[in-house]
């Protein structure tokens, strides 16, 4: 997982508790890089979520609460960071649809190393797109807080309504339903 | 929280942004020293390239170097040319092979060089190319090289395009004259064989190795009843072919084994023989083959041989057929071997000669047979035979019994089946009886020949032994009529003289038969008026047939008319021969001579002449005989119509003796025309200057008086002679009519005394000929002397173109106003005679009647013309009402009748114009026309007879005058 993930995560955290619980949870948690983590590089997925599942214990926060925010928090900083992809687009459901085949696509370029979930869309009709996320990391959470955002990003507003295509949630349907 | 605490996170906050510090920077390191190395690899590329595109360069100089060279010295043309179709570039081949340096060549035209019959077709086969826009493209063309002489090209074209447009063309082309050349050779070849298998008179199937068809023909499928054409068997598998036609066949399977065993053992194998059901014989080759060693297939021949096989059963048939013919017919077969030697001897042989064969066998035949005298003639025969010739002749056998026997032997030699002559056979046919026949008849011709050529002489003695005698009856049957008869004794007379005449002509007929055979008819040739000759032949049969209903006519071309050279005698004996013959055949309708001047070649001229009738005609079959001696169609004719059959005999003799030709034509019933051919030499003299210049002579004598006497009383000569002589008139005298017409002929008479019953020819007949024929007496007045028992014949007299007449006997007296009137013996009466002539000027009047005609009438002969017209006046008051009556009373046959009665005098009088109306009658009578039409022409008549009353009468009176 790259990098920026857990640097924002930590960043995200210790905004809301401080840094003596980030402290805390990277000195509780076991995690192979010793917690410290830069932006360009890669580390295993197993320590985001030992990571969230630390901060769900010592916040009482359930993990896809957690999720959900961060999903929101992170495409904050992409909006920020990554500004000039955001230019091309005009509305959420324009963004969302070519984050598969232009987004991840130019992430490619970047990070060649990088292992990017897998989104297809399909316009049902002027108010309504439907989305299927395949990723092996079932962070299913995480993607409705990104949408969410995408959402609020533009100043629109749309109802997500979620199912699990699959029991281990691997394979997720969104439907995003843009209100008036 | 403590202070330590914080310390404590603050340590390993820090301690994690080093870590992360770090790794950012080991991460940055890494991906810096990648761009480097890849920074440094592009840089080694860029150079690496430039090399590359340097030794690129010169290897594509080499190479364009290297396909300059290859382009030169290429076998090929190769040359380019411009969009337009000019030439840039051309190789030294191209040089080479179209005469013309690269230079002449480029700039100039693809086109020029092409061959003109090819330029249209190559143009737009390129043009073609060009706008579908086929970039390269193929085509075999001829062109003309500089010298004239044509090669044959196959040229490959790449257009080169820049931006979809053609900038030129690159073209390889390759001479393949010989091989065009080779190819023709090849394709005549092949066609050749072709229809020379396919007009083969037998069925070929040439089949593969694989048994395919390849070729066959059409006499191959009709002769197994194959419906498709020859060329719709190609390629078709014939291995179970012969299992199906098998059932064609005589025995099915022989023939399907027989082409097993054929195709296994691939044997070249002729003249099968294979009979098929159908009854036709076929003969079969069969001929594999082979090329360089490998079987290819073969061929079959099939053959029908029905009718050379029907042909060959025929011959036998027949050779069986005439051995036993020859057998039972009545000829005598032998054979012998090279020495002579009999070998056979048949049946019939045996029994002609009375030996039996086995007398005969082994001895020579020449020993046996033959008599002495005929060793000549079997030696040549054997000579003949020995070189194949067969010869058929007649000789003597002796029999065994000594006695001799005429043969006709047919020998021909004898063949082994190598061809070589074996022997001899001979077909003897006994012919003795007819050898006895033939002598017999031989000695029969004899003896008729030399009877025929005392037949012969006697004829010639006895014709003039009796025409002797002959000749003193005539004379005297004639001087007869001048002893003042009774009329019965005239008509005692008439029969005397008719069979006496009869009788000469015949004995005439005999002597000139017997004369021409004898090559004693000669041809004089004197120069004649052949238009009067055939006038007075017309006048004389006129005035002869005047009783008869048959009209005589002269039809003369009007350019005979000049005086010709020939034997006038022998035309004159011909044309009286035919016309008489034409008078005996013809009961009615007409006859006559009708003379036509063919041609002309130089001087002589070819006068054809027609002698035809209406008579009894020919009958088809006969025409060949009647020109022999003493023939006549039938006896039947020589019963009816008499005569000796010599006539045309004499006339086809004598019309050959002047090198003429004579035939009939005749249809039975229609009548006949007998057409012969003289030639003669024309003088150039015209037949009308001869009375021109004796006008002159006339003149002349006319003062002195010359008369002609022609008279055969040898009485009345001497008693009329010294008459003359006491008044002295200067006068000749002539004992016969012919006489009489050859001394008028000679002279100018200022009168003849004609006597008429003369043999030889009578006054009347003499009379025509001067009047008719060119001669200085042709207008001399003619006065009859006539027994005055014929004086009822005047008529005839007048007709026959005589002035007047003295019946006999007559005193001084009688004669002296004939001599007065014609001769003007006295001074006073001379002068008071006015002549017609004048008159015609004097009196405006008589402008009515032809004068023309009148003078050549009668001259200045008033009393004749006086004579004439009061003639014609009796006949008009007495016949003239009749022509209205018969009108009236619709006798048409009577009016016709009538009318040709009446015609002929008119123009006497100068009213030649009522001679047409009356003919015009005539015939519109006979032919049974509209009534209102024969009114017609009465009236026409009747108004001009009016007319012309008046100056008859007028004229009647003038010459009174002038006469008294």
């Amino acid at each position: 997982m790259k990098g920026i993930v857990f640097t924002q995560f930590i960043e995200m955290v210790e905004q809301q508790y401080g840094y003596e619980i980030v402290d805390e949870l990277l000195t509780n948690t076991n995690l192979p890089s010793g917690g410290a983590y830069t932006a360009i590089g890669t580390y295993s997925h197993h320590e985001i979520v030992c990571l969230v599942v630390g901060l769900s214990k010592r916040t009482n926060i359930p993990v896809p609460a957690l999720l959900n925010a961060f999903g929101r928090y992170l495409f904050c900083t992409f909006s920020r960071v990554y500004d000039h992809f955001f230019e091309h687009f005009h509305n959420a459901f324009d963004f969302l649809e070519n984050v598969d085949n232009y987004i991840h696509v130019e992430v490619i370029k970047l990070y060649p190393d990088a292992e990017l979930p897998q989104f297809t869309t399909k316009r049902l009709d002027e108010k309504r797109l439907e989305m299927i996320s395949n990723s092996e990391r079932s962070m299913g959470d995480l993607a409705e807080g990104l949408i969410a955002a995408c959402i609020e990003h533009y100043k629109e507003t749309a109802s997500i309504n979620r199912e699990k295509l699959t029991e281990d949630a691997k394979s997720e349907r969104f439907l995003i339903v843009r209100a008036s | 929280m403590d202070h330590e605490k914080e310390l404590a996170i603050l340590k390993r906050r820090l301690d994690r942004e080093i870590s992360s510090r770090r790794q950012a920077e080991a991460i940055l390191e890494q991906k810096a020293l990648e761009l480097y190395r890849a920074n440094q690899d592009l840089r080694i590329l860029n150079e690496s390239l430039e090399q590359k595109i340097a030794a690129r360069t010169t290897e594509l100089e080499d190479s364009e170097l290297r396909y300059r060279q290859i382009v030169e010295n290429a076998t090929d043309i190769i040359y380019r040319a411009d969009a337009q179709g000019y030439f840039t570039y051309a190789n030294q081949t191209a040089s080479e092979r179209l005469g013309y340096t690269q230079e002449e060549i480029i700039g100039r035209h693809f086109g020029e060089l092409v061959h003109p019959d090819w330029q249209q077709r190559v143009n737009d086969f390129y043009k073609k190319c060009r706008d579908e826009g086929q970039i390269n493209s193929y085509l075999q063309f001829p062109i003309l090289t500089k010298s004239g002489e044509t090669i044959w090209l196959a040229q490959n074209v790449q257009f080169i395009q820049h931006e979809n447009k053609i900038m030129e063309a690159a073209a390889v082309a390759r001479d393949f004259t010989k091989r065009k050349k080779a190819e023709d050779a090849l394709k005549t070849t092949q066609l050749r064989l072709t229809s020379l298998i396919a007009n083969l008179q037998s069925g070929i199937l040439v089949e593969d190795e694989s048994r395919h068809v390849v070729l066959t023909n059409q006499l191959f499928c009709k002769t197994f009843g194959i419906p498709a054409p020859p060329e719709a068997l190609i390629g078709i598998d014939c291995s179970t072919s012969a299992e199906e036609t098998k059932g064609l066949f005589r025995d099915p399977e022989g023939f399907v084994l027989g082409i097993e065993n054929l195709l296994s053992e691939k044997q070249m194998k002729v003249n099968e023989e294979l009979e098929m059901r159908d009854g036709r014989i076929l003969l079969r080759d069969y001929i594999p083959i082979f090329g360089e060693g490998k079987y290819l297939g073969h061929l079959w021949q099939y053959r029908d041989v029905t009718e050379e096989k029907r042909a060959e059963e025929r011959l036998r048939r027949s050779e069986e057929k005439y051995r036993g013919i020859i057998e039972n017919m009545e000829l005598g077969l032998m054979e012998v071997d090279n020495m002579g030697r009999i070998m056979r001897a048949y049946h019939h042989f045996c029994e002609m000669t009375g030996y039996t064969e086995a007398e005969l066998l082994g001895k020579k035949a020449n020993d046996v047979f033959l008599p002495q005298e005929f060793t000549g003639v079997m030696k040549q025969q054997a000579i003949d035979r020995m070189r194949g010739k067969a010869g058929i002749y007649e000789i003597q056998l002796f029999k065994k019994d000594g006695s001799r026997i005429w043969v006709m032997i047919s020998g021909a030699p004898i063949y082994n089946q190598w061809g070589k002559i074996i022997g001899t056979i001979g077909i003897h046919y006994d012919v003795s009886a007819q050898k006895r026949l033939q002598q017999e008849l031989f000695e029969a011709r004899l003896r008729a020949e030399e009877a025929q050529e005392a037949e012969k002489q006697f004829l010639a003695n006895m014709s003039h032994e009796i025409r002797t005698p002959l000749n003193a009856i005539i004379g005297m049957t004639h001087l007869l009529y001048d002893t003042s008869p009774t009329p019965d004794q005239v008509n005692y007379f008439d029969v005397l003289r008719n069979s006496s005449d009869i009788l000469r002509s015949l004995i005439n007929d005999l002597l000139d038969i017997s004369k021409i055979r004898s090559g004693k008819m000669e041809v004089h040739a004197k120069d004649f008026d052949l238009p009067g000759l055939v006038r007075s032949i017309q006048k004389t049969f006129q005035l002869k047939l005047e009783q008869k209903p048959i009209a005589v006519e002269a039809l003369i071309d009007p350019r005979l008319d000049t005086i010709v050279r020939g034997d006038d005698l022998l035309l004159n004996q011909i044309l009286l021969n035919l016309m008489g013959n034409a008078e005996k055949f013809t009961a009615e309708g007409k006859l006559g001579v009708r003379v036509t001047r063919k041609a002309s070649k130089g001087n002589i001229i070819t006068v054809e002449f027609e002698v035809f009738d209406t008579g009894i005609g020919i009958p088809q079959n006969k025409l060949d005989l009647i020109f022999q001696s003493f023939r006549q169609v039938d006896g039947d004719i020589k019963r009816r119509y008499g005569g000796t059959g010599l006539g045309l005999s004499i006339v086809k003799n004598l019309v050959e003796l002047q090198g003429g030709t004579i035939r009939v034509e005749s249809m039975v019933g229609q009548g006949s025309i007998f057409i012969f051919q003289l030639d003669y030499e024309d003088t150039g003299i015209k037949t009308s200057g001869i009375s021109d210049a004796t006008q002159s002579i006339h003149a002349d004598f006319a003062e002195k008086g010359h008369v002609l006497i022609v008279e055969d009383n040898s009485m009345n000569r001497k008693y009329l002679s010294s008459l003359l002589k006491r008044w002295k008139v200067r006068h000749k005298m002539a004992t016969n009519g012919k006489e009489g017409t050859e001394m008028a002929q000679l002279e100018r008479f200022d009168l003849i005394l004609m006597d008429i019953q003369m043999p030889e020819m009578d006054g009347y007949e003499a009379t025509i000929h001067i009047r008719n024929t060119a001669n200085p007496n042709q207008h001399s007045p003619i006065v009859a002397l006539t027994a005055s028992a014929m004086l009822t014949k005047k008529d005839k007299a007048f007709q026959s173109g005589m002035n007047g007449y003295v019946s006999k006997p007559f005193t001084p007296e009688q004669i002296l106003p004939v001599l007065r009137q014609y001769l003007g013996l006295d001074a006073p009466m001379l002068g008071n005679l006015p002549k017609v002539s004048e008159l015609s000027e004097d009196d405006e009047s008589c402008n009515h009647l032809n004068r023309a005609s009148l003078i050549d009438l009668y001259g200045d002969d008033a009393a004749y013309a006086l004579d004439m017209f009061e003639a014609f006046f009796e006949k008009i008051e007495e016949e003239y009402p009749l022509l209205f009556k018969h009108f009236e009373d619709k006798d048409w046959s009577a009016l016709s009748k009538l009318a040709h009665k009446l015609k002929p005098a008119f123009p006497m009088v100068g009213l030649s114009w009522l001679e047409t109306d009356f003919q015009q009658l005539e015939n519109e009578a006979k032919e049974g026309a509209e009534p209102i039409a024969i009114e017609l022409i009465i009236n026409r008549i009747k108004t001009r007879v009016t007319a012309a009353m008046p100056l008859i009468i007028e004229e009647m009176k003038r010459l009174r005058c002038l006469v008294n």
